[in-house]
């Protein structure tokens, strides 16, 4: 087996070509029309206002990836278990399925604001507007995995006279781990965006709230400083998911269809 | 001989039921193994063998007729046989010896160390040492129905049913598969229900075949297999096997062209 590391960093140069293709074109673009800094900054304010004000804005990143690391895993387990629930309780499954994607349609500027006037301006309303953005992903995903378990697998299951539970825990839930990843991956940079989201419509501190902030004062260097650190922020979040996904699944899980 | 395993008076219609005997998918299927015996099913395709094998295995009931274990009625329930199927089945996520382990672990009444030795032990009998610890899809398809057979033999119904083991494997390694199935069989001699397309493969193994007829399902001849044991290849160049063959064949060909 190859080293996973060894392989990211083979696979890894052509997206990071690209993004250096662009932010270079980007600075020689600014420089020559002379756009003004507070119209559009170029990478290399973004990146020297970033380091001036670096106190700053690593106080308001703290905050919101203290959001982010409490509403994730949170949202991650409660899409888990809701999905297991329904998949072993069919009428809990009719019942709650039209609720959960009603729950998707309503809008977070919408539910952000009235968290605010239950709950505060304090933590636990952008946790849940976290948990809300999160736990979706990862019950459509994991519910398809369960559903989509391979059939000659669960035949066999039945023949060798598996219980219900055995079914579950030996073939349905390993099955539907690859589809809890894709979920959770999803999941990873959606609890970024839920967290600026919540700060933005109403927070005291976070990178959402100070992005407000500079934009009123049309700072645009730092509202860029701060689309750059949430950037980061979900690239490292999927990175360590895709790291905690190679280590769970050592098999290879596109063998399943062959086995069946 | 006492029967191990017994259809008596099988019946089985799918769809709108009651609409006469036409209907019926199988019809008056009796059938049985005996202790330590090694029994063929033999039968064009589509005749219904692998809905026999699912009313066994408890997963379909008969509309009328009874399974029988040891004398036990078991219609309906899961769990008395053991089995392989025609597609290996191994869990992707588990090594080779924690796939040998299932069915034991599945049926419960087996440490789990001791367990993992004995199969350890089969394995190691079977020439899959070294490859306790590595994924399914990397083994061969002949080595990976060992492994399917070896979690059947191990799991403690006494009962094998084999449903076309062999059936996803090229030419060539079917053959080695069959010998090794024989080699195997005549050692630990357990009371097998074996279907396949193949007459060769049937006569080849079994102690005696049941030829299957087409719409609906029922038996149509009895073979007793004459061939003493152990048996080597060159059964098959004996006068009797080719005539038995022949015979099959004709049989089967009336079947298909009917």
């Amino acid at each position: 087996m190859k080293n996973p590391f060894i392989n990211v960093i083979n696979k890894g140069w052509p997206p990071v070509v690209a993004v250096i293709l662009i932010l270079a074109s980007w600075e020689l673009l600014v420089t020559w029309l002379e756009i003004e800094k507070w119209f559009l900054p170029s990478p290399s304010d973004i990146i020297i206002e970033g380091l001036s004000s670096w106190p700053r804005l690593w106080l308001h990143t703290t905050s919101t990836l203290h959001k982010m690391l409490l509403g994730f895993p949170i949202g991650v387990l409660a899409g888990v278990l809701i999905a297991v629930v329904m998949h072993l309780f069919r009428p809990i499954k009719f019942a709650f399925s039209p609720l959960l994607i009603i729950s998707q349609n309503i809008p977070i500027i919408v539910l952000a604001p009235l968290f605010i006037v239950w709950f505060g301006y304090g933590m636990f309303p952008k946790i849940i507007v976290v948990v809300l953005v999160c736990f979706f992903p990862i019950v459509v995903s994991m519910t398809t995995g369960l559903v989509d378990t391979d059939r000659g697998l669960y035949n066999y299951m039945r023949m060798i006279g598996a219980s219900r539970r055995q079914i579950f825990l030996k073939l349905e839930l390993p099955f539907s781990l690859p589809y809890l990843f894709s979920g959770i991956k999803i999941s990873a940079t959606y609890s970024v965006m839920g967290a600026v989201i919540a700060e933005w419509l109403g927070a005291s501190s976070g990178l959402g709230h100070y992005m407000v902030i500079s934009s009123k004062s049309f700072r645009n260097d730092r509202v860029f400083t701060v689309v750059f650190v949430i950037v980061i922020l979900s690239l490292i979040m999927y990175a360590l998911i895709v790291l905690v996904q190679k280590l769970v699944i050592r098999w290879n899980s596109r063998s399943v269809k062959e086995g069946s | 001989m006492r029967p191990k395993l017994e259809l008596r008076n099988i019946g089985k219609s799918f769809g709108n039921q009651g609409q006469g005997a036409d209907k019926f998918v199988i019809k008056e299927l009796s059938l049985y193994v005996g202790e330590g015996e090694f029994v063929s099913i033999i039968g064009p395709s589509g005749s219904g063998k692998s809905t026999v094998f699912h009313m066994i295995g408890g997963l379909l009931r008969p509309d009328h007729g009874e399974i029988l274990l040891d004398g036990r009625d078991i219609t309906g329930k899961r769990g008395h046989i053991s089995y392989v199927p025609q597609q290996h089945s191994l869990l992707p996520w588990r090594t080779v010896l924690e796939n040998t382990v299932l069915a034991i672990e599945v049926s419960g009444g087996m440490s789990k160390k001791q367990s993992r030795e004995k199969a350890r032990e089969w394995l190691a009998r079977v020439g899959l040492k070294g490859y306790e610890s590595a994924y399914p899809d990397v083994l061969s398809g002949g080595m990976q129905q060992r492994v399917a057979f070896l979690r059947a033999l191990l799991s403690p119904q006494e009962v094998m049913c084999l449903d076309e083991p062999f059936g996803a494997l090229d030419a060539l390694t079917r053959m080695d598969m069959q010998r090794w199935l024989l080699g195997l069989w005549e050692q630990t001699r357990r009371s097998v229900l074996f279907v396949t397309h193949s007459i060769e493969e049937a006569l080849f193994l079994s102690d005696r075949i049941y030829v299957f007829s087409e719409k609906p399902t029922g038996v149509l001849e009895e073979i007793i297999v004459p061939f003493q044991r152990p048996r080597g290849e060159d059964i098959l160049q004996h006068r009797e096997f080719i005539r038995l063959r022949a015979h099959i064949y004709s049989l089967m060909k009336k079947e298909v062209t009917l």
